[in-house]
């Protein structure tokens, strides 16, 4: 049995799952039917001034029979008082010592709010506290949430301000609707932040109704933009966390999230450099008992690898991301067609004809039977007849050796500018 | 011409001038590809209008072989 225990900037935890500020965290009963659960710890819904919501809150999308493949919430913090909130916490720290919980905070941006709320959430025992600058909707209109999220100069005043109170460590959650999530992780970082989240949810409108023309959700009949999460966001947030955990600028561990929906995501996240991951739309799909799977096959996985501890594979995958200008240009592969696989559907055939590199042939054997062939010397390894293929092992993509060493792109420039500045031309 | 025969003419260019002796003197890159200007002796130039990414990855390889050969 592998070690789950995690440490996040000194938050100690049973396991690396944790549920995000959500829904599911928004009351007592609730977090302690998760602990009970197994869940390692739980981030509280995000506490501050309690607000008022409306009624119909979520949608999801489904996609080709994918229930929930992307979901949306125009829901907003707490709309419970503080002391409830705080006296649940009390209970479920009491009851559950050795599991986490965080606060997640959210007022407005003023250093006299920020050092009220956290004295008084500091006073139950909380086991760290989580900043939200990143709710996209509702709170944002109130300069709360990604409307601070946004700015690098208000994040790191306000986790300033946070610091200055903070007994517990200070995680800030961020938001991915900004064009560079390192700048908002850097002022983070240069406030004082023990931790950074992320990511918190997308901008998102989750359809239209093609007969009724109201969005999707609507309340009574008008809508507004909510925030999107689940499966359909993890390449971006796990992108995100990669840009972070790769930068030199900032040197503080990562809780992950987005799109979290089993143990293989969060190997992969942890892999990219976060120290554990929190989760939402899965558990409000599937229930708090999916936990179960998640932390069995995380146990087998490192079991199956020798792996003892799984703070072992903590960024393990961060020096392998780079920038598009250091990947090597002779690097190829090509797709084989393995034919006593291949059901001849011609999917393959037909993406790269129409929308690729036009290099797979589709060809007649001696008894006249079709089959397809890749001509490899035209094949640009795109990956395509390889992604559109519905039956596995019928496509490989293989390794071409190549008859020059790696070279980047930066190397190419390099080499060229030298040509151009004499004075810098190693061949003159 | 495909692309990879296409490829495989410039190839051959690229590499008929260095057997000739010539060495790349400079590279523009414009909207059309590579013009690659070749110096032999010090004086005489000869210029490839290079099209394919192949070839303008192979000429660079060439480039930084004997960039890398000239620093060793």
């Amino acid at each position: 049995m592998a070690d789950l225990r995690t440490n996040l900037a000194g938050i100690e935890s049973p396991n690396p799952f944790w549920l995000a500020s959500a829904p599911p965290t928004n009351s007592g009963y609730q977090v302690q039917r998760a602990f009970e659960a197994g869940w390692g710890g739980a981030v509280w819904k995000t506490l501050g001034d309690p607000i008022l919501n409306v009624s119909s809150r979520f949608a999801a999308v489904s996609f080709n029979g994918q229930r929930v493949a992307g979901f949306n919430n125009i829901e907003l913090i707490t709309d419970r008082p503080l002391e409830v909130n705080l006296q649940e916490i009390y209970e479920t720290k009491k009851r559950f010592p050795n599991h986490t919980v965080v606060a997640s905070l959210m007022v407005e941006p003023q250093q006299e709010k920020w050092h009220e709320i956290v004295k008084r959430v500091e006073e139950v025992g909380v086991d760290g506290l989580e900043l939200n600058f990143g709710c996209p909707h509702g709170m944002a209109e109130r300069g709360m949430g990604s409307a601070s999220g946004q700015v690098p100069e208000l994040v790191e005043k306000q986790t300033y301000w946070v610091k200055e109170a903070a007994q517990t460590p200070v995680i800030v959650k961020l938001t991915p609707n900004i064009t560079d999530i390192t700048a908002t992780a850097e002022a983070a970082a240069r406030g004082g932040a023990d931790a950074i989240s992320m990511i918190n949810t997308i901008n998102s409108l989750a359809g239209v109704d093609l007969d009724s023309w109201n969005t999707i959700p609507h309340v009574g009949g008008k809508g507004a933009h909510g925030g999107y999460c689940g499966p359909a966001v993890k390449p971006i947030a796990l992108n995100m966390v990669g840009e972070c955990a790769r930068s030199p600028r900032i040197n503080v561990p990562i809780s992950g999230m987005g799109g979290v929906s089993n143990w293989q995501n969060a190997v992969e996240f942890m892999l990219m450099g976060a120290s554990n991951v929190q989760v939402c739309t899965a558990a409000m799909h599937h229930g708090f008992r999916i936990v179960e799977d998640m932390i069995d096959g995380l146990n087998n996985y490192l079991d199956e690898k020798g792996i003892a501890s799984v703070q072992d594979i903590i960024g393990k995958s961060v020096p392998k991301y780079s920038d598009w200008g250091n990947l090597d240009l002779n690097y190829k592969i090509v797709a084989r067609i393995n034919n006593d696989v291949c059901i001849n559907c011609n999917k393959c055939h037909i993406a790269c004809e129409d929308t690729s590199h036009q290099c797979i042939d589709m060809l007649k054997d001696d008894q006249g039977n079709s089959y397809l062939e890749v001509r490899e010397e035209d094949c640009v390894g795109c990956n395509l007849c390889s992604i559109v293929c519905p039956v596995d092992g019928a496509i490989d993509m293989v390794e071409v050796e190549s008859e020059h060493p790696p070279m980047t792109w930066n190397d190419r420039q390099a080499a060229i500018g030298s040509l151009q500045n004499p004075s810098a031309d190693p061949i003159k | 011409m495909s692309d990879y025969k296409e490829y495989l003419s410039e190839r051959e260019q690229i590499d008929l001038m260095f057997e000739k002796g010539y060495f790349i003197k400079n590279v523009q890159e414009n909207l059309s590809g590579a013009i690659v200007t070749f110096e032999k002796n010090g004086s005489e130039t000869e210029t490839l209008h290079i099209k394919t990414a192949d070839a303008r990855k192979y000429f660079s390889n060439l480039l930084l072989a004997t960039s890398k050969r000239l620093i060793l």
